[in-house]
Protein backbone atom coordinates (compact mmCIF):
# COMPACT_ATOMS: atom_id res chain seq x y z
CA UNK A 1 0.00 0.00 0.00
CA UNK A 2 3.12 2.24 0.94
CA UNK A 3 6.06 1.50 -1.44
CA UNK A 4 9.30 3.64 -0.67
CA UNK A 5 12.15 3.30 -3.36
CA UNK A 6 15.11 4.32 -3.66
CA UNK A 7 14.67 7.54 -1.51
CA UNK A 8 17.81 9.93 -0.75
CA UNK A 9 18.04 13.11 1.55
CA UNK A 10 20.46 15.60 1.81
CA UNK A 11 21.59 18.70 3.90
CA UNK A 12 23.75 20.34 1.93
CA UNK A 13 27.29 17.67 1.66
CA UNK A 14 26.21 15.33 3.78
CA UNK A 15 24.01 12.71 3.34
CA UNK A 16 20.99 11.83 5.44
CA UNK A 17 19.10 9.45 4.16
CA UNK A 18 20.97 6.92 1.93
CA UNK A 19 19.02 4.38 -0.82
CA UNK A 20 16.27 3.68 1.65
CA UNK A 21 13.33 1.09 0.36
CA UNK A 22 10.64 -0.04 2.21
CA UNK A 23 7.65 -1.46 1.55
CA UNK A 24 4.13 -1.28 4.16
CA UNK A 25 1.33 -2.73 3.51
CA UNK A 26 -2.44 -1.87 4.62
CA UNK A 27 -2.95 -1.98 8.49
CA UNK A 28 0.66 -2.96 9.34
CA UNK A 29 2.70 -1.33 12.42
CA UNK A 30 6.23 -0.66 11.68
CA UNK A 31 8.63 0.97 13.77
CA UNK A 32 11.79 2.43 13.72
CA UNK A 33 14.55 2.46 15.79
CA UNK A 34 18.08 3.35 15.84
CA UNK A 35 20.67 5.79 16.79
CA UNK A 36 20.05 9.70 17.47
CA UNK A 37 20.96 11.40 13.92
CA UNK A 38 20.61 8.42 11.80
CA UNK A 39 17.61 9.50 10.43
CA UNK A 40 14.20 8.40 11.58
CA UNK A 41 12.45 11.71 11.96
CA UNK A 42 14.13 12.95 8.18
CA UNK A 43 12.51 10.10 6.96
CA UNK A 44 8.92 10.29 8.70
CA UNK A 45 9.32 13.77 7.30
CA UNK A 46 10.36 13.01 3.44
CA UNK A 47 7.03 10.71 3.30
CA UNK A 48 4.79 13.49 4.09
CA UNK A 49 7.20 16.02 2.16
CA UNK A 50 7.84 18.52 5.04
CA UNK A 51 11.63 17.77 3.97
CA UNK A 52 11.98 17.22 0.02
CA UNK A 53 14.08 14.45 -0.81
CA UNK A 54 16.53 14.80 -3.87
CA UNK A 55 15.37 11.65 -5.38
CA UNK A 56 13.15 8.44 -5.06
CA UNK A 57 9.77 7.63 -5.36
CA UNK A 58 7.23 7.08 -3.24
CA UNK A 59 3.64 4.99 -4.05
CA UNK A 60 0.62 5.83 -1.84
CA UNK A 61 -2.72 4.25 -2.00
CA UNK A 62 -2.61 3.58 -6.01
CA UNK A 63 -0.48 6.62 -6.94
CA UNK A 64 3.31 6.67 -7.40
CA UNK A 65 4.75 10.36 -7.00
CA UNK A 66 8.79 11.41 -8.37
CA UNK A 67 10.43 13.04 -5.46
CA UNK A 68 12.25 14.21 -8.02
CA UNK A 69 9.93 16.33 -9.65
CA UNK A 70 6.88 16.36 -7.81
CA UNK A 71 4.49 19.12 -8.31
CA UNK A 72 2.71 21.32 -5.60
CA UNK A 73 -0.33 19.80 -6.32
CA UNK A 74 0.99 16.07 -6.22
CA UNK A 75 2.62 17.27 -2.91
CA UNK A 76 -0.89 18.74 -1.55
CA UNK A 77 -2.45 15.44 -2.23
CA UNK A 78 0.30 13.18 -0.63
CA UNK A 79 -0.11 15.10 2.35
CA UNK A 80 -3.48 14.69 2.16
CA UNK A 81 -3.66 10.96 2.44
CA UNK A 82 -0.92 10.93 5.69
CA UNK A 83 -0.83 12.45 8.91
CA UNK A 84 1.80 13.48 11.49
CA UNK A 85 2.02 13.51 14.76
CA UNK A 86 4.70 15.28 15.89
CA UNK A 87 6.88 14.95 19.32
CA UNK A 88 5.68 18.74 20.57
CA UNK A 89 2.30 18.07 19.30
CA UNK A 90 1.74 20.62 17.66
CA UNK A 91 -1.80 21.69 18.24
CA UNK A 92 -3.27 24.85 16.83
CA UNK A 93 -2.63 27.15 19.54
CA UNK A 94 -5.47 29.56 18.07
CA UNK A 95 -7.78 27.06 18.30
CA UNK A 96 -9.82 24.91 20.76
CA UNK A 97 -9.66 21.58 21.21
CA UNK A 98 -12.65 20.30 18.93
CA UNK A 99 -11.63 23.16 16.23
CA UNK A 100 -8.22 21.38 16.16
CA UNK A 101 -9.59 18.33 15.25
CA UNK A 102 -12.48 19.75 12.81
CA UNK A 103 -10.15 22.51 11.11
CA UNK A 104 -8.78 20.52 8.06
CA UNK A 105 -12.03 18.54 7.41
CA UNK A 106 -13.91 21.69 6.79
CA UNK A 107 -10.72 23.25 5.13
CA UNK A 108 -8.86 20.88 3.61
CA UNK A 109 -11.39 17.95 2.97
CA UNK A 110 -14.25 20.31 2.62
CA UNK A 111 -16.93 18.93 4.49
CA UNK A 112 -19.90 20.59 6.37
CA UNK A 113 -19.36 21.88 9.61
CA UNK A 114 -21.57 19.73 10.98
CA UNK A 115 -20.23 16.30 9.09
CA UNK A 116 -16.82 17.69 10.50
CA UNK A 117 -18.09 18.05 14.14
CA UNK A 118 -19.59 14.58 14.75
CA UNK A 119 -16.73 12.86 13.07
CA UNK A 120 -13.99 15.15 15.34
CA UNK A 121 -16.40 14.14 18.57
CA UNK A 122 -16.38 10.52 17.47
CA UNK A 123 -12.75 10.59 17.31
CA UNK A 124 -12.58 12.78 21.01
CA UNK A 125 -14.63 10.17 22.25
CA UNK A 126 -12.03 7.67 20.97
CA UNK A 127 -8.74 9.16 23.13
CA UNK A 128 -10.65 9.80 25.80
CA UNK A 129 -10.95 13.59 25.61
CA UNK A 130 -14.69 14.81 23.99
CA UNK A 131 -14.95 16.28 27.64
CA UNK A 132 -12.19 18.81 26.42
CA UNK A 133 -13.46 19.37 23.35
CA UNK A 134 -13.90 23.49 24.34
CA UNK A 135 -10.62 23.86 26.22
CA UNK A 136 -7.73 25.61 24.37
CA UNK A 137 -4.51 23.17 23.90
CA UNK A 138 -2.02 24.97 26.40
CA UNK A 139 -4.99 24.16 29.15
CA UNK A 140 -4.21 20.48 28.91
CA UNK A 141 -1.53 18.07 29.82
CA UNK A 142 1.10 17.12 27.18
CA UNK A 143 -0.07 13.70 27.57
CA UNK A 144 -3.63 15.32 26.50
CA UNK A 145 -2.24 17.75 24.16
CA UNK A 146 -0.65 14.56 22.07
CA UNK A 147 -3.99 12.15 22.52
CA UNK A 148 -5.61 14.96 20.93
CA UNK A 149 -3.22 15.56 17.61
CA UNK A 150 -3.63 11.85 17.86
CA UNK A 151 -7.52 12.47 17.13
CA UNK A 152 -7.19 15.41 14.61
CA UNK A 153 -4.74 12.90 12.85
CA UNK A 154 -7.25 10.24 12.77
CA UNK A 155 -9.88 12.60 11.66
CA UNK A 156 -8.83 12.79 8.39
CA UNK A 157 -9.26 9.24 7.47
CA UNK A 158 -5.23 8.97 6.34
CA UNK A 159 -4.16 5.44 4.50
CA UNK A 160 -0.86 5.90 7.06
CA UNK A 161 -0.29 8.16 10.29
CA UNK A 162 3.56 9.02 11.05
CA UNK A 163 4.36 9.23 14.84
CA UNK A 164 7.63 10.58 15.05
CA UNK A 165 8.47 10.07 18.91
CA UNK A 166 4.83 10.89 20.15
CA UNK A 167 6.15 10.48 23.58
CA UNK A 168 9.30 11.41 24.40
CA UNK A 169 8.72 15.21 25.14
CA UNK A 170 6.08 13.67 27.54
CA UNK A 171 6.58 13.65 31.69
CA UNK A 172 6.92 10.21 32.67
CA UNK A 173 4.08 9.70 34.17
CA UNK A 174 2.16 10.91 30.84
CA UNK A 175 3.41 8.75 29.09
CA UNK A 176 1.35 5.58 29.34
CA UNK A 177 -1.85 7.10 28.29
CA UNK A 178 -0.37 8.23 25.57
CA UNK A 179 1.31 4.57 24.33
CA UNK A 180 -2.10 2.71 25.13
CA UNK A 181 -4.36 5.64 22.49
CA UNK A 182 -1.69 4.71 20.21
CA UNK A 183 -1.90 0.61 20.96
CA UNK A 184 -5.68 1.16 20.38
CA UNK A 185 -4.98 2.97 17.31
CA UNK A 186 -3.01 0.45 15.92
CA UNK A 187 -5.80 -2.03 17.15
CA UNK A 188 -7.82 -0.72 14.73
CA UNK A 189 -6.20 -1.43 11.72
CA UNK A 190 -4.30 1.68 10.71
CA UNK A 191 -1.44 1.69 9.13
CA UNK A 192 1.22 3.07 11.06
CA UNK A 193 5.10 4.00 10.70
CA UNK A 194 6.23 5.08 14.43
CA UNK A 195 9.51 5.91 15.49
CA UNK A 196 10.19 5.82 19.26
CA UNK A 197 12.41 4.80 21.95
CA UNK A 198 10.13 3.04 23.64
CA UNK A 199 11.64 -0.36 23.21
CA UNK A 200 9.26 -2.88 25.06
CA UNK A 201 6.70 -0.86 23.15
CA UNK A 202 7.55 -1.42 20.16
CA UNK A 203 7.94 -4.74 20.69
CA UNK A 204 4.71 -5.12 21.56
CA UNK A 205 3.04 -3.21 18.98
CA UNK A 206 4.72 -3.47 16.09
CA UNK A 207 4.60 -6.08 13.25
CA UNK A 208 8.34 -5.32 11.74
CA UNK A 209 11.07 -3.21 13.19
CA UNK A 210 13.63 -1.43 11.12
CA UNK A 211 16.46 -0.84 12.62
CA UNK A 212 18.43 2.73 11.10
CA UNK A 213 21.69 3.55 10.88
CA UNK A 214 23.89 6.14 9.59
CA UNK A 215 20.85 6.64 7.11
CA UNK A 216 20.46 3.41 6.11
CA UNK A 217 18.04 0.62 6.85
CA UNK A 218 20.52 -1.80 8.96
CA UNK A 219 17.95 -4.38 9.51
CA UNK A 220 14.61 -5.11 9.47
CA UNK A 221 12.19 -8.31 10.58
CA UNK A 222 9.68 -9.25 13.19
CA UNK A 223 10.29 -7.90 16.89
CA UNK A 224 11.41 -10.70 18.38
CA UNK A 225 13.96 -11.03 15.55
CA UNK A 226 15.16 -7.34 15.88
CA UNK A 227 15.18 -7.76 19.61
CA UNK A 228 16.09 -10.82 20.89
CA UNK A 229 17.93 -12.54 18.18
CA UNK A 230 19.86 -9.73 16.38
CA UNK A 231 22.97 -11.46 14.35
CA UNK A 232 23.47 -7.81 13.46
CA UNK A 233 26.59 -5.81 15.19
CA UNK A 234 25.37 -2.45 15.34
CA UNK A 235 21.65 -3.48 16.23
CA UNK A 236 23.25 -5.67 19.10
CA UNK A 237 25.56 -2.86 20.17
CA UNK A 238 22.81 -0.04 19.93
CA UNK A 239 20.07 -2.47 22.04
CA UNK A 240 22.68 -3.24 24.54
CA UNK A 241 23.55 0.92 24.90
CA UNK A 242 20.07 1.56 25.39
CA UNK A 243 19.35 -1.37 27.80
CA UNK A 244 22.07 -0.46 30.14
CA UNK A 245 21.31 3.39 29.81
CA UNK A 246 17.75 3.03 30.61
CA UNK A 247 18.46 0.43 33.18
CA UNK B 1 -7.24 84.44 24.28
CA UNK B 2 -10.05 84.50 22.56
CA UNK B 3 -12.65 81.22 23.05
CA UNK B 4 -15.02 83.05 20.93
CA UNK B 5 -12.65 83.22 17.64
CA UNK B 6 -12.04 79.36 18.31
CA UNK B 7 -15.54 78.40 18.44
CA UNK B 8 -16.16 79.95 15.17
CA UNK B 9 -13.34 78.70 13.13
CA UNK B 10 -14.16 75.18 14.22
CA UNK B 11 -16.85 74.73 11.60
CA UNK B 12 -14.14 76.12 8.65
CA UNK B 13 -12.12 72.92 10.09
CA UNK B 14 -14.55 70.25 9.85
CA UNK B 15 -14.79 70.58 5.62
CA UNK B 16 -10.88 69.63 6.05
CA UNK B 17 -11.03 66.93 8.79
CA UNK B 18 -12.19 64.69 5.78
CA UNK B 19 -9.06 65.30 3.98
CA UNK B 20 -7.16 64.30 6.94
CA UNK B 21 -9.31 60.97 7.72
CA UNK B 22 -8.88 60.20 3.75
CA UNK B 23 -5.19 60.76 3.84
CA UNK B 24 -4.76 58.67 6.78
CA UNK B 25 -7.29 55.81 6.14
CA UNK B 26 -5.78 55.52 2.49
CA UNK B 27 -2.40 55.42 3.61
CA UNK B 28 -3.04 53.33 6.73
CA UNK B 29 -5.10 50.67 4.47
CA UNK B 30 -2.86 50.58 1.19
CA UNK B 31 0.50 50.69 3.41
CA UNK B 32 -0.64 47.70 5.17
CA UNK B 33 -0.82 46.01 1.56
CA UNK B 34 1.98 46.96 0.50
CA UNK B 35 4.02 45.73 3.51
CA UNK B 36 3.04 42.07 3.31
CA UNK B 37 4.91 41.47 0.10
CA UNK B 38 7.61 43.42 1.78
CA UNK B 39 7.55 41.30 5.15
CA UNK B 40 7.43 38.49 2.94
CA UNK B 41 10.47 39.36 1.05
CA UNK B 42 12.51 40.08 3.99
CA UNK B 43 11.63 36.62 6.10
CA UNK B 44 12.60 34.61 2.85
CA UNK B 45 15.26 36.06 2.20
CA UNK B 46 15.04 36.00 -1.36
CA UNK B 47 18.46 37.60 -3.05
CA UNK B 48 18.47 40.66 -4.09
CA UNK B 49 15.23 41.52 -2.95
CA UNK B 50 15.65 41.47 0.20
CA UNK B 51 18.46 43.93 0.13
CA UNK B 52 16.71 46.27 -1.68
CA UNK B 53 14.10 45.92 0.44
CA UNK B 54 16.23 46.51 3.20
CA UNK B 55 17.71 49.53 1.90
CA UNK B 56 13.94 51.24 1.17
CA UNK B 57 13.42 50.76 5.03
CA UNK B 58 16.28 51.96 6.01
CA UNK B 59 16.03 55.11 3.80
CA UNK B 60 11.98 55.88 4.60
CA UNK B 61 13.01 55.23 8.77
CA UNK B 62 16.52 57.50 8.24
CA UNK B 63 15.22 60.36 6.64
CA UNK B 64 12.67 63.19 7.46
CA UNK B 65 9.11 62.45 6.73
CA UNK B 66 8.94 65.93 5.58
CA UNK B 67 11.64 65.71 3.20
CA UNK B 68 10.11 62.41 1.42
CA UNK B 69 6.91 64.19 0.73
CA UNK B 70 9.50 66.86 -0.75
CA UNK B 71 10.65 64.03 -2.98
CA UNK B 72 7.12 62.41 -3.88
CA UNK B 73 5.56 65.79 -5.12
CA UNK B 74 8.49 67.59 -7.32
CA UNK B 75 9.81 63.82 -8.05
CA UNK B 76 7.01 61.71 -9.28
CA UNK B 77 6.24 63.82 -11.74
CA UNK B 78 9.59 62.92 -13.08
CA UNK B 79 9.79 59.59 -12.58
CA UNK B 80 6.53 59.40 -14.70
CA UNK B 81 7.67 61.21 -17.16
CA UNK B 82 10.89 58.97 -17.33
CA UNK B 83 8.30 56.15 -17.89
CA UNK B 84 6.33 57.70 -20.78
CA UNK B 85 3.62 59.28 -18.57
CA UNK B 86 3.45 63.70 -20.02
CA UNK B 87 2.51 64.82 -16.80
CA UNK B 88 4.21 68.24 -15.57
CA UNK B 89 2.74 68.23 -11.89
CA UNK B 90 0.98 66.14 -9.99
CA UNK B 91 -2.00 66.76 -7.42
CA UNK B 92 -0.73 67.35 -3.85
CA UNK B 93 -2.98 65.24 -2.33
CA UNK B 94 -1.84 62.08 -4.44
CA UNK B 95 1.25 63.10 -3.79
CA UNK B 96 1.03 62.84 0.07
CA UNK B 97 -0.97 59.71 -0.10
CA UNK B 98 1.86 57.69 -2.28
CA UNK B 99 4.54 59.29 0.02
CA UNK B 100 2.70 57.76 3.02
CA UNK B 101 1.80 54.76 1.42
CA UNK B 102 5.37 53.87 0.77
CA UNK B 103 6.45 55.14 4.36
CA UNK B 104 3.52 52.74 5.63
CA UNK B 105 4.92 49.96 3.51
CA UNK B 106 8.10 49.90 5.07
CA UNK B 107 7.29 50.83 8.27
CA UNK B 108 4.33 48.17 9.15
CA UNK B 109 6.58 45.51 7.26
CA UNK B 110 8.69 45.58 10.21
CA UNK B 111 5.73 44.86 12.35
CA UNK B 112 4.63 41.73 10.63
CA UNK B 113 8.03 40.47 10.20
CA UNK B 114 8.87 40.08 13.99
CA UNK B 115 4.79 38.66 14.35
CA UNK B 116 5.54 36.30 11.85
CA UNK B 117 8.73 35.23 12.76
CA UNK B 118 7.44 34.93 16.58
CA UNK B 119 5.10 31.81 15.39
CA UNK B 120 6.79 28.23 16.01
CA UNK B 121 7.62 26.44 12.94
CA UNK B 122 5.87 23.90 14.75
CA UNK B 123 2.10 25.37 13.43
CA UNK B 124 3.58 25.66 9.97
CA UNK B 125 4.41 22.02 9.76
CA UNK B 126 1.21 20.37 11.46
CA UNK B 127 -0.74 22.66 8.92
CA UNK B 128 1.04 21.58 6.30
CA UNK B 129 1.18 18.11 7.16
CA UNK B 130 -2.26 17.81 6.94
CA UNK B 131 -2.07 19.06 3.34
CA UNK B 132 -3.34 22.58 3.83
CA UNK B 133 -2.55 25.02 1.11
CA UNK B 134 -0.05 27.86 1.92
CA UNK B 135 -2.90 30.40 1.76
CA UNK B 136 -4.99 28.19 3.88
CA UNK B 137 -2.55 27.56 6.33
CA UNK B 138 -2.05 31.31 6.46
CA UNK B 139 -5.41 32.28 6.82
CA UNK B 140 -7.12 29.62 9.88
CA UNK B 141 -3.47 29.21 11.69
CA UNK B 142 -0.57 31.93 11.11
CA UNK B 143 -2.91 35.03 10.50
CA UNK B 144 -4.68 34.92 13.40
CA UNK B 145 -2.02 33.87 15.61
CA UNK B 146 -0.30 36.59 14.51
CA UNK B 147 -2.53 39.22 14.86
CA UNK B 148 -3.19 39.57 18.47
CA UNK B 149 1.12 40.25 18.43
CA UNK B 150 1.04 42.86 15.37
CA UNK B 151 -1.59 45.11 16.66
CA UNK B 152 0.11 47.02 19.12
CA UNK B 153 2.65 47.78 16.71
CA UNK B 154 0.14 48.41 14.03
CA UNK B 155 -1.86 50.56 16.28
CA UNK B 156 0.98 52.75 16.57
CA UNK B 157 1.58 53.04 13.46
CA UNK B 158 -1.73 54.70 12.77
CA UNK B 159 -1.45 56.97 15.15
CA UNK B 160 2.39 58.20 14.00
CA UNK B 161 0.72 58.48 10.66
CA UNK B 162 -2.55 60.88 12.04
CA UNK B 163 0.52 63.26 13.26
CA UNK B 164 2.69 62.38 10.18
CA UNK B 165 -0.29 63.64 7.95
CA UNK B 166 -0.03 67.01 9.41
CA UNK B 167 2.51 67.96 7.08
CA UNK B 168 1.59 67.36 4.08
CA UNK B 169 0.23 71.31 3.76
CA UNK B 170 3.94 71.49 3.28
CA UNK B 171 3.60 70.21 -0.55
CA UNK B 172 0.43 72.65 -0.63
CA UNK B 173 -2.64 70.07 0.43
CA UNK B 174 -5.37 72.11 2.57
CA UNK B 175 -5.82 69.26 5.74
CA UNK B 176 -6.65 70.49 8.81
CA UNK B 177 -2.65 71.95 9.27
CA UNK B 178 -3.28 73.75 5.77
CA UNK B 179 -6.44 75.40 6.62
CA UNK B 180 -4.77 76.80 10.07
CA UNK B 181 -1.90 78.36 7.96
CA UNK B 182 -4.19 80.02 5.63
CA UNK B 183 -6.07 81.65 8.51
CA UNK B 184 -3.17 82.75 10.23
CA UNK B 185 -2.19 84.41 7.31
CA UNK B 186 -6.35 85.70 6.76
CA UNK B 187 -5.74 87.29 10.49
CA UNK B 188 -2.28 88.94 9.78
CA UNK B 189 -0.66 87.02 12.41
CA UNK B 190 -3.10 88.23 14.95
CA UNK B 191 -4.86 84.78 16.15
CA UNK B 192 -2.15 82.22 15.89
CA UNK B 193 -2.59 81.10 19.38
CA UNK B 194 -6.40 80.46 19.00
CA UNK B 195 -5.85 78.87 15.69
CA UNK B 196 -3.42 76.22 16.08
CA UNK B 197 -4.87 75.63 19.58
CA UNK B 198 -8.12 74.88 18.19
CA UNK B 199 -6.18 72.55 15.59
CA UNK B 200 -4.00 70.90 18.72
CA UNK B 201 -7.71 69.73 20.56
CA UNK B 202 -9.14 68.32 16.90
CA UNK B 203 -5.63 66.12 16.53
CA UNK B 204 -6.01 65.26 20.07
CA UNK B 205 -9.55 64.53 19.93
CA UNK B 206 -8.53 62.61 16.27
CA UNK B 207 -6.48 60.28 18.14
CA UNK B 208 -8.34 59.87 21.21
CA UNK B 209 -10.80 58.48 19.15
CA UNK B 210 -8.38 56.11 17.03
CA UNK B 211 -6.73 55.08 20.12
CA UNK B 212 -10.69 53.71 21.30
CA UNK B 213 -11.16 51.92 18.43
CA UNK B 214 -7.89 50.32 18.15
CA UNK B 215 -8.43 49.87 22.49
CA UNK B 216 -11.43 47.62 20.63
CA UNK B 217 -9.06 45.58 19.11
CA UNK B 218 -7.04 44.86 21.65
CA UNK B 219 -9.41 43.56 23.90
CA UNK B 220 -10.31 40.95 21.56
CA UNK B 221 -6.50 40.26 21.09
CA UNK B 222 -6.28 39.60 25.11
CA UNK B 223 -8.58 37.54 24.20
CA UNK B 224 -6.82 35.44 21.80
CA UNK B 225 -3.22 35.98 23.28
CA UNK B 226 -4.90 33.99 26.95
CA UNK B 227 -6.57 31.01 24.85
CA UNK B 228 -3.30 30.51 22.72
CA UNK B 229 -1.41 30.57 26.04
CA UNK B 230 1.50 32.59 24.44
CA UNK B 231 3.03 35.19 27.11
CA UNK B 232 4.90 37.99 24.93
CA UNK B 233 5.78 40.74 26.41
CA UNK B 234 4.50 44.02 24.32
CA UNK B 235 7.68 45.25 23.79
CA UNK B 236 8.96 42.04 21.75
CA UNK B 237 5.33 42.29 19.79
CA UNK B 238 6.36 44.95 17.29
CA UNK B 239 7.33 47.78 18.92
CA UNK B 240 10.33 47.64 16.51
CA UNK B 241 10.73 50.28 14.57
N1 LIG C 1 17.00 20.94 8.69
C1 LIG C 1 18.19 20.33 8.77
N2 LIG C 1 19.28 20.90 8.25
C2 LIG C 1 20.49 20.28 8.31
N3 LIG C 1 20.70 19.09 8.87
C3 LIG C 1 19.64 18.46 9.40
C4 LIG C 1 18.33 19.04 9.40
N4 LIG C 1 17.47 18.19 9.99
C5 LIG C 1 18.23 17.12 10.37
N5 LIG C 1 19.51 17.28 10.02
C6 LIG C 1 20.60 16.29 10.23
O1 LIG C 1 20.19 15.09 9.66
C7 LIG C 1 20.59 13.99 10.43
C8 LIG C 1 19.39 13.11 10.74
O2 LIG C 1 18.54 13.79 11.62
P1 LIG C 1 17.19 13.18 12.16
O3 LIG C 1 16.54 14.22 12.99
O4 LIG C 1 16.43 12.65 11.02
O5 LIG C 1 17.71 12.00 13.08
P2 LIG C 1 16.88 11.06 14.07
O6 LIG C 1 17.23 9.67 13.72
O7 LIG C 1 15.45 11.45 14.07
O8 LIG C 1 17.56 11.42 15.46
P3 LIG C 1 16.89 11.47 16.93
O9 LIG C 1 16.80 10.07 17.42
O10 LIG C 1 17.88 12.27 17.72
O11 LIG C 1 15.57 12.14 16.80
C9 LIG C 1 21.29 14.54 11.64
O12 LIG C 1 22.66 14.48 11.43
C10 LIG C 1 20.83 15.96 11.69
O13 LIG C 1 21.81 16.78 12.25
MG1 LIG D 1 14.13 12.27 15.51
Amino acid sequence: MLNIEHLDLSFGDSKVLDDINLEVHKGEVITFIGPSGTGKTSLLRCINLLEKPDGGRITLGGDTYDYGSITKKETLDLRRKTAMVFQQYNLFKNKTVLENVMDAQIVVQKKSKAAARDKSMAELARVGLEAKADAYPHQLSGGQQQRVSIARALAVEPEVILFDEPTSALDPELVGEVLKTIGEVAGSGMTIILVTHEMSFAEDISDRVVFMDRGKVAEEGPPQQIFRHSNHARTQQFLRKFYTASH
Amino acid sequence: MDIQYMIEIFPRFLLVIPITILIVVLSAIFGLMLSIPVAAIRIRKIPVLSQMMGAYISFTRSTPILLQLFLFFFGLPVLLQLIGFDIMKIDAITAAVACLIVFNGAYMSEVLRPAYLAIEKGQHEAAESLGYTPFQKMKTVIIPQMAPIALPGLGNAIIHLIHDSSLVFAIGVVDIMGMATIMSGDTFGMKQVEVFLTVALIYWGISMISEQLIRLLERRKKKVLKNTGYKLKEEEAGYSV
